[in-house]
């Protein structure tokens, strides 16, 4: 009898074509990834037609919360109108956004202290540095020291909890009068802040540049000169009322000329979908 | 993982040939940790960027003069939201959206009228529209009203639209030129005047600001409802029964310190 050969079949498949494929996609998704930026909560904005992006540089975002969706809340409109900001910088390194940030802490801190000489607060280099690298922030002066000795997964989870009445920048103090330093309530000393800091940069980027480079330049003092530098994102649901208080506080101080953040709709597309 | 084989068949060789080697890389690890790469990244990424709608609101300076719209060009929305018993917008599950209601008038209140009720009261009647947008290419709702007022710059506005969609004239220049049009004062422009009711949520409001944007309407204004305007309202309510607009705030404002 004989043997009966069995052949030996190898099993491996050659991958390499595969690998291929994937390292292109890879690279796809690397080069065009923005990072989605971590926000204390997410916020549907409402849709309209027009093709505006959003600036990636010299840029001051105020977020405002919406009510609580997730049910757990007996009142879930406690999570209301809680503010949060975000800065960028430059696209260069002059002033990148960490260095803004760093500027316009010094300059809010020095606000608030005038403006309450009884609370005062200190922060130490190393809560500083923290808070250059934040995204977005929004706590009550009074715990900005400690929120930012946090560490960072506890910091994220202290601001995320929108029910805690230290969360947010408070805006309850009613001033309309930008002059009244004294009356500032904390959102209108942030925004003061940032008033402060773009005209200071905008002083010293400019001096000493040709037109040709001057035309250019834009720093984050033009950006909000032409309502291109402070975005508001609120969420499609939420009470035009709480959005207007936003609103009446960037009025007052000068700041009147802003964006509203919406993702894109088309001209048609309004009979289906709002 | 990488393996150098010797490939020898049954073993009977001759002397001297040489040996044939064949090199295998498995690449499956490599593969897997590509995979793993992608998810990570396409979790994390934004791939639509949002975008912006200007606006420009007047500062909250005292010196500011007041400038007063001409009755004829005046049009006033009052907006409203619809709520359901659970304190959410209403949404309509059909045409996908919030329902959104525009109480609207033009030329100016004639509150006087209202309340003494001795005149004719079919002017400055308030009228109901909602956000209907485009059906069968053509405009609906508050949107045909506002063309409607709009006609002249809207006509010229589509003239360079077309110029633009055949490339006769570039981006910027239509951009340019579309600024001008609408803000051109020899042609008979509106003034409408937008005010948020108390239940109107933020989509309504941007909903309102678009339709400004479609209609190439460049002077309108954001203003809270004053009396006149529940003056109007609650006329409109005592002629239309069944309707209930002025209702109590579905968010009651807290007022802490």
């Amino acid at each position: 009898m004989g043997k009966v050969k069995i052949k030996r079949k190898s099993t491996l498949i050659d991958m390499t074509a595969m690998s291929d494929v994937t390292v292109l996609l890879l690279t796809f998704f690397m080069l065009t990834s923005t990072f989605l930026q971590k926000e204390p909560q997410v916020v549907v904005t409402p849709s309209s037609v027009s093709e505006e992006k959003v600036p990636m540089n010299n840029f001051v975002t105020l977020l405002v919360s919406s009510a609580d969706k997730s049910g757990k809340l007996e009142d879930p409109t406690v999570t209301e109108g809680k503010v949060f900001l975000s800065f960028a910088g430059d696209a260069d390194s002059t002033y990148s956004s960490s260095k803004v940030r760093a500027m316009i802490l010094d300059e809010a801190v020095a606000i608030y202290n005038r403006v309450h000489p009884n609370k005062q607060i200190t922060l130490d280099g190393a809560q500083r540095a923290k808070f250059a690298g934040l995204n977005m922030v929004g706590v009550n002066f009074e715990v900005l020291p400690e929120f930012l000795s946090m560490p960072d997964l506890q910091r994220d989870k202290f601001q995320e909890e929108l029910a805690n009445p230290k969360v947010g920048i408070p805006m309850e103090r009613y001033n309309n009068d930008i002059k009244n330093e004294k009356g500032f309530n904390q959102l209108q000393i942030w925004c003061q802040a940032i008033r402060n800091v773009a005209g200071n940069i905008d002083d010293v980027r400019k001096a000493g540049l040709t037109p040709e480079e001057l035309s250019n330049l834009v720093t984050l003092a033009d950006a909000i000169q032409k309502g291109e530098g402070i975005g508001v994102k609120a969420d499609k649901d939420t009470p035009f009322e709480v959005v207007h208080d936003v609103f009446d506080n960037l009025q007052t101080m000068g700041l009147n000329k802003f964006s509203l953040m919406t993702a894109l709709k088309s001209e048609d597309e309004v009979k289906t979908q709002q | 993982m990488a393996q150098i084989e010797q490939s020898d068949k049954g073993g009977k060789k001759k002397k001297g040939a040489q040996k044939k080697m064949s090199i295998h890389v498995d690449f499956t690890p490599m593969v897997d940790m590509n995979m793993l790469l992608i998810t990570f990244f396409m979790l994390c990424t934004t791939m639509i960027k949002s975008q912006t709608l200007s606006i420009v609101l007047p500062s909250n300076q005292k010196s500011d003069t007041k400038s007063e719209a001409k009755a004829s060009e005046a049009i006033t929305m009052i907006l409203d939201t619809e709520y359901d018993d659970n304190g959410a917008p209403k949404f309509d599950a059909e045409a996908n959206k919030t329902i959104h209601n525009i109480y609207w008038y033009k030329g100016v209140a004639d509150t006087v009228n209202f309340a003494t009720n001795t005149k004719d009261l079919t002017k400055n009647y308030l009228n109901v529209q909602s956000f209907v947008g485009n059906e069968n290419g053509s405009r609906q709702g508050i949107r045909a009203i506002l063309y409607d007022q709009n006609k002249e710059v809207m006509e010229r506005y589509t003239k360079l639209k077309e110029q633009w969609k055949n490339k006769e004239i570039s981006d910027e220049q239509f951009k340019d030129a579309a600024k001008k049009n609408a803000a051109d004062s020899t042609l008979a422009r509106p003034v409408v005047v937008i005010k948020p009711g108390p239940n109107t949520t933020y989509e309504g409001l941007i909903n309102a600001i678009d339709e400004m944007n479609l209609n190439q309407i460049s002077r309108y204004s954001i203003q809270m409802p004053n009396h006149a305007d529940t003056v109007l309202l609650q006329h409109y309510e005592a002629t239309h029964p069944g309707t209930t607009i002025i209702r109590p705030l579905v968010r009651e404002k807290k007022i802490n310190s």
